[in-house]
């Protein structure tokens, strides 16, 4: 197995980062946080999504749910995981304005977009904190079990 | 995105904004605030969580309407210990560790309005135009994910840069901090800097 690497990597939006040390992604609001993890080996990926649908565009692929989705795909399998070792865990999609409709429709329009492409990859959600009106700051551990820690404003803290 | 000409006179209408609601901010705590020169950056998406983090704040959120195209927000940032001064020295109160009430919510609805309204309106004067908030909308939580979702709502598929332009008020005298945001998306912005460019000429 390899060894863990201690830093945090922060991942910001329309980023990814795949490995075997802890990631975290600050506030996501609307915007989903996304692991793809390998439960056999300990390693794993996470992407910032913001929007549901990348019509072809392919200059930022994390920035997509639909790309997303590919992306920490063929990074996984390129450092050499099975796909069917693969699980997901999702966090995110809020509606941070109330007033707002098009919040709204984009926290779950996220949500919806990122689980379809999910399902057609045939990965499963194993877990997830998504929706509501809260933002949400993630921290994923690939060494821990693929453990993820979901903080929200007022300081509560949850496993995923 | 914008050069340094432009810049400068985005931050000149910011300060003359920024004085406006500095003034009616003063005038309900009836105390000095001083005001920080505006910053302008231009960011990449992936680096707005450098600049704006996850500590509980108070968000007062207005959408810019009236003669002007495009879509943009005015945004009044306050983190929650500077809520609680903020309230506790309207109303002459003094409990400075406590949870954030309604009573919160309602001054800053308030002072929301007041500044926010001071701000837009001397920025419409300078430009010779007319823009006006829409009602408020109040979020207490993580100031990344209020702007990320403002973002998100920009229509910003085809665009990867962010204009934060940012004014610090603050009062030494009740230790108050705040921010006010203005998130102007790319045609709102591209407008205001060809009226400010028009008005140099």
């Amino acid at each position: 197995m390899p060894s863990p690497d201690e830093s945090l990597v922060i991942i910001g939006i329309g980023e990814y980062h795949v490995g075997n040390c802890p990631m975290s992604t600050i506030g996501l609001g609307s915007c989903i946080g996304l692991v793809i993890h390998d439960t056999v080996r300990a390693t794993g990926g996470l992407v910032h999504i913001m929007l549901p649908d990348s019509q072809g565009r392919t200059d930022r692929p994390g920035k997509y749910a639909d790309s997303a989705v590919e992306l920490l795909v063929r990074e996984l399998v390129q450092k050499g995981c099975k796909p069917t070792t693969l699980i997901a865990k999702i966090a995110g999609g809020a509606a941070m304005f109330r007033t707002t409709a098009g919040s709204l429709n984009i926290g779950e329009r996220n949500i919806e977009a990122v689980k379809n492409r999910l399902k057609s990859r045939g990965i499963p959600v194993s877990a997830e904190d998504v929706g509501g009106n809260v933002g949400r700051t993630i921290t994923y551990y690939p060494c821990e079990n693929g453990k993820i820690l979901v903080k929200i404003a007022n300081g509560t803290l949850k496993n995923l | 995105m914008l050069n340094s000409q432009q810049l400068d006179a985005l931050r000149e209408l910011g300060n003359i904004g920024a004085a406006h609601a500095a003034t009616t901010l003063s005038t309900m705590l009836m105390s000095n605030i001083e005001m920080e020169v505006p910053e302008i950056d231009v960011l990449d998406i992936g680096k707005v969580h450098e600049h704006v983090g996850d500590e509980l704040s108070a968000m007062v959120l207005f959408e810019i309407n009236g003669e002007v195209s495009g879509g943009g927000y005015v945004l009044l940032h306050i983190p929650k210990n500077s809520v609680i001064r903020l309230t506790n020295a309207m109303l002459g109160m003094s409990e400075p560790d406590r949870d954030l009430t309604e009573m919160d919510q309602s001054a800053l609805l308030e002072i929301g309005n007041i500044m926010v309204s001071a701000f837009l309106d001397a920025t419409a004067t300078l430009l010779n135009i007319i823009m006006l908030p829409s009602p408020p909308s109040l979020v207490i939580d993580m100031p990344h994910a209020a702007f990320q979702s403002i973002l998100a709502m920009q229509e910003f598929a085809d665009i990867n840069e962010v204009v934060l332009f940012r004014t610090e008020l603050h009062s030494d005298q009740h230790k108050i901090t705040s921010n006010l945001f203005l998130l102007p998306n790319k045609p709102m912005l591209d407008e205001i800097v060809r009226m400010l460019e028009n008005l140099m000429k």
